[in-house]
């Protein structure tokens, strides 16, 4: 969405985060907050919460299921063949190939699941609010409209917190 | 838990964030070195002789090998599980230790996975050219096909270590890739010229480092870690089963995929240090490939190098105690004593003796004394595969189809080929990919420094 933003940018981590607490006091709603690396305080203060390794497990778990139906399926129904009289569902011969194939199927269902979720694939047309975010500077935005009376307080609070710049900008972010 | 205190900071020099972004993009934005532009001739001109050796190999045919009937594997089969082993130490470096929560793996797991991938890639050219007609070599994906529904044999070792090898490139390689994201992010947003933008800016698929990104990231990352781990465990025990299962003296032993997950860690870890100690050094990397971080390798190096000691002397007695006369002859005509027992002695001397010079603190701090030991285990690593294929097949139960094995021209040139390929690789990646993880390394800049006042806040790990 097209909106004006407020944009502070920080360059230490420890004056961005007493920033973040100061306004979530407030009850200011951040619209999203960038770091040049992943920092656990920041994602707990947005409050996001992912269920990947949820996914991820049931990927597993249909990966295996489809990889040991499928052996079951070309070794038993479709083309059986007579190896030494050894029988054929070879059950723990099948384990192997079950195993590296689920790795797999887990492997490139996570990677399309994060290129959908976190919205990170190639051409993708996007918004920076500040390019030194993944440089050295540690950048949170808010939505001007949604700030609305408190844009004065607002303003005072990253300032008095350390922010080495606030200015306005539009920009086309996902909220 | 990391103990500044104790360890030390792990990243020296007092940086701050722009320094590290500009520290580790610099020789990509460098000219090109003199040393450069001299070895990637070099390994250029290796790959051209690799390239005539594989097109003889493919225009006349499997003739132009030294391999016989007797010696059905010669330096085809040495050479994958060489180079195999060495692919390991990237996603084995990087996924264990990235598990276990080791900050110091962030200076050098980039590399190491760079090396995983350009090493798997030149392992794979040898199963395909030793099929013979390489053109054919899909036949081995099970598809429906018009030859009747004939599937392949689920139950045979080699097609599961076809399988792992794809699988365990192509896991490795996005692994790899995804880990530089937010790096190319950074090369995007520094870059003045237009076409670097424009480049980096494809690669970088849009990353802009919100908390929505990195939640996601932190958590894929954890993800393929988990499981990725199963499959470098996996990848090497199924290449160990290629001769474990067969009833060929000296292979039919269960100590096989733990020896084979084990070495292949070991020459990886050594290849890792030959790597980190070269860009160190021609790149002025001191500040982040610390000598910590050199020790620490060597650390792992003296430790796996015993478990090599303990497997060898594992198989001698077993060779013995199983009371069987071939497994006897093997060991102790064939290997400890007879036509290969240089080969064999080169392996133990290589591998279980040189690297316990590590014990040694002033051996650690030399890097001149751990770049040369490092080379010794990787050729120490290429005697072991030389010494399980040759000695074992050369001689097995029939004395009748006993016969010996040299390679020819053709085989020695696809192995100086690969070499090339793997040099070219290395250096295309040095000049044109940050060799350093960037966000990583900012990551743990502060967890680890020893002024208080930055401490304040906790590492993502």
């Amino acid at each position: 969405m097209n909106k004006t933003r407020i944009v502070g940018v920080f360059d230490e981590e420890n004056s961005l985060l007493a920033a973040v607490n100061e306004v979530k006091k407030e009850g200011i709603e951040i619209n999203e907050i960038y770091t040049p690396y992943p920092m656990h305080e920041v994602i707990e203060a947005m409050g996001k919460k992912t269920r990947f390794t949820t996914a991820a497990f049931l990927y597993g778990f249909f990966g295996a299921s489809g990889v040991l139906a499928f052996l079951y399926y070309t070794s038993v129904i479709d083309w059986p063949i007579n190896y030494g009289g050894k029988p054929t569902n070879a059950f723990p011969s099948f384990i192997v190939v079950t195993i590296i194939l689920t790795i797999l199927t887990v492997t490139i269902a996570s990677l399309f699941t994060f290129s959908a979720r976190a919205a990170i694939f190639p051409g993708k047309v996007y918004d920076q609010p500040d390019e030194r975010s993944t440089d050295d500077k540690f950048v949170i935005v808010f939505d001007k409209p949604g700030v609305d009376g408190n844009v004065e307080k607002l303003n005072a609070i990253l300032k008095e917190k350390g922010a080495l710049e606030v200015y306005e900008k539009e920009l086309n972010l996902k909220k | 838990m990391y103990k500044t205190e104790v360890r030390g900071p792990l990243i020296l020099g007092d940086k701050n964030y722009r320094q590290i972004s500009d520290d580790v993009i610099a020789p990509i934005n460098n000219p090109i070195p003199g040393w450069w532009k001299f070895s990637f001739f070099v390994a250029l001109m290796m790959s051209l002789f690799g390239i005539m050796a594989l097109y003889q190999t493919v225009a006349v045919g499997l003739g132009t090998w030294g391999v016989n009937n007797s010696v059905g594997w010669g330096w085809e089969i040495i050479n994958f599980v060489w180079w195999i082993g060495i692919g390991h130490a990237g996603t084995a470096f990087s996924i264990f230790l990235l598990i276990l929560r080791q900050k110091w793996r962030t200076s050098i797991n980039r590399a190491a996975e760079a090396m995983t991938v350009v090493a798997v890639a030149c392992a794979a050219i040898f199963p395909a050219i030793h099929m013979g007609r390489v053109w054919l070599a899909f036949f081995i994906f099970p598809y429906p096909n018009t030859r009747g529904p004939l599937w392949v044999n689920f139950n045979s070792p080699l097609f599961w270590d076809f399988i792992a090898i794809s699988a365990y490139l192509l896991i490795s390689a996005s692994f790899w890739y995804f880990g530089m994201v937010p790096d190319f992010a950074t090369i995007r947003d520094k870059a003045t010229s237009k076409v670097k933008k424009a480049v980096y800016g494809f690669f970088a698929f849009g990353w802009t480092g919100s908390s929505r990104e990195w939640l996601r990231y932190e958590a894929l990352s954890y993800v393929l870690g988990g499981i990725a781990a199963v499959l470098v465990v996996s990848v090497h025990s199924i290449v160990s089963t290629d001769f474990a299962v067969s009833v060929i003296p000296g292979w039919h032993t269960t100590v096989f995929p733990p020896y084979f997950v084990v070495g292949a860690i070991f020459s990886g870890f050594a290849m890792v240090m030959t790597l980190m100690i070269i860009i160190r050094k021609m790149y002025k990397f001191q500040e982040y490939v610390t000598d910590s971080h050199l020790q620490a390798i060597a650390k792992i190096l003296i430790f796996i190098s015993l478990i090599m000691g303990t497997a060898y002397a594992t198989e001698i007695f077993i060779a013995w105690y199983s009371g069987s006369q071939y497994e006897m002859f093997t060991f102790f005509k064939n290997r400890i004593t007879g036509d290969y027992s240089f080969q064999f002695w080169a392996m133990v001397v290589c591998n279980a003796f040189i690297p316990q010079l590590f014990w040694f603190k002033k051996v650690r701090q030399n890097l001149t004394m751990a770049f040369i030991i490092s080379i010794f285990i990787n050729i120490g690593m290429w005697y072991e595969r030389f010494n399980i294929l040759i000695t074992s097949l050369s001689k097995d139960y029939l004395p009748s189809s006993w016969t010996t094995y040299t390679p020819t021209w053709v085989e020695i040139g696809i192995y100086v080929g690969t070499l090339g390929f793997f040099t070219v690789g290395v250096l295309l990646f040095f000049k044109y990919i940050p060799m350093i993880a960037i966000s990583e390394v900012k990551s743990v800049l502060k967890v680890t420094t020893l002024n208080p006042n930055d401490k304040k806040h906790t590492s993502h790990e």
